[in-house]
């Protein structure tokens, strides 16, 4: 499973990855969404994860950008607030979704369930 | 004239409470992020220390690093708690001698989540000297807060958003400047709230000179205490 993780706060999403990469997850991360764009076209990903809330773009737009350009990759989304769940599955159609503080085993649990679903790699 | 004046301060409460529920709003968002931070840090110590029963060595620089996050959230939540606690504080007294830096610097600091999510930094440039003034506090943050609202509103490719501070003329003005032009019309066909909130802190709301800055120009008349008769929009000079 290659993963990518977006997310600009850098402490959170350095130390996610950090525990990604314990369980045997091949992960890498961006802290915005030019640096997830530069990312993902070095390197093919089947999942990524992307914060709601970013400088400069949401991550449904980010979404839309990666979806376009990769058809295959799966999304999955973290909110800082449950109310923001509503909007977020009204407008991207997606159930994928965990609210920070994150469980880890539950976003691996989520990855796996996604790529499971509409097909990827091998977890 | 008892009605009018009942009106009146249900549209600067309903305009205060807005404004509060907004900062609140990006207050938790930002303990959130916090919060956030800390439970990865607690969950790669339950990591390594997992690790180390199956007898792998954890490197000391790697529990130093993750006691430095700790330490460094810590200190940004107390940060982010004393801005609330001086925000929350600020409706304590309708009337006081306020020191203009420091509550332009707290409606700034109080929105700078809202702005680094549009790409816009906020500085807030100090005057040469000191500028204090006898107001409602809480009614000219928020008045602050609207107006760098409706500068951010414009700002759509980010950029650099400073506050200058003044005297001129007889009156105080606080300039935000915006990276680019501002409408014409940014001034005009103000909300009722805004209006109101304006006439109750005896302030102006003008174009400046080159077009890029909002004045939040405040009268001679410091501003009577809510409740008072306050004048129009347009502050009285002498």
């Amino acid at each position: 499973m290659r993963v990518l993780l977006v997310d600009d706060e850098t402490e959170f999403v350095s130390t996610l990855a950090e525990r990604l990469s314990l369980r045997g997850i091949d992960v890498d991360y961006a802290t915005g969404v030019d640096d997830a764009l530069a990312i993902a076209s070095r390197k093919e990903y089947d999942l990524a994860v992307l914060d709601m809330k970013m400088p400069g773009a949401s991550g449904l737009e980010l979404k839309k950008q990666l979806a376009e350009k990769y058809p295959a990759m799966k999304f999955i989304f973290l909110t800082g607030h449950g109310s923001e769940n509503d909007y977020l599955l009204g407008s991207s159609g997606s159930e994928y979704y965990l609210v920070k503080p994150i469980n880890i085993d539950l976003l691996v649990s989520k990855m796996k369930e996604a790529l499971a679903r509409y097909g990827g790699s091998n977890v | 004239m008892g009605g009018a004046m009942s009106e009146h301060a249900d549209h600067l409460g309903t305009q205060g409470l807005q404004f509060f529920g907004k900062v609140s709003a990006s207050i938790s968002h930002e303990l959130k992020n916090v919060l956030a931070v800390l439970n990865e840090n607690a969950g790669l110590m339950e990591d390594l220390s997992f690790a180390a029963e199956r007898g792998k060595a954890i490197a000391p620089e790697q529990l130093q690093r993750i006691s430095g996050n700790f330490s460094r959230q810590i200190r940004r939540a107390d940060a982010i708690l004393k801005v609330m606690n001086r925000f929350a504080h600020s409706v304590d007294h309708s009337r006081a001698r306020i020191d203009l830096t420091e509550l332009t610097t707290l409606v700034a600091t109080l929105a700078g989540r809202l702005a680094a999510m549009r790409n816009i930094t906020l500085d807030v440039i100090p005057p040469a000297e000191d500028i204090t003034w006898e107001t409602n506090p809480f009614l000219l943050e928020n008045l602050i807060w609207l107006s760098l609202e409706k500068v951010m509103a414009c700002s759509e490719g980010g950029g650099a958003v400073r506050f200058r501070l003044a005297k001129e003329a007889g009156e105080v003005v606080l300039s935000i400047t915006a990276p680019i032009q501002l409408p014409a019309d940014l001034v005009t066909n103000l909300p009722a709230g805004q209006v109101q909130l304006l006439s109750a802190l005896a302030a102006r709301l003008v174009l400046g000179p080159t077009g890029s800055e909002l004045e939040i120009r405040l009268g001679c008349r410091e501003s009577p205490a809510v409740g008072e008769e306050a004048t129009g929009g347009e502050g009285k000079k002498g």
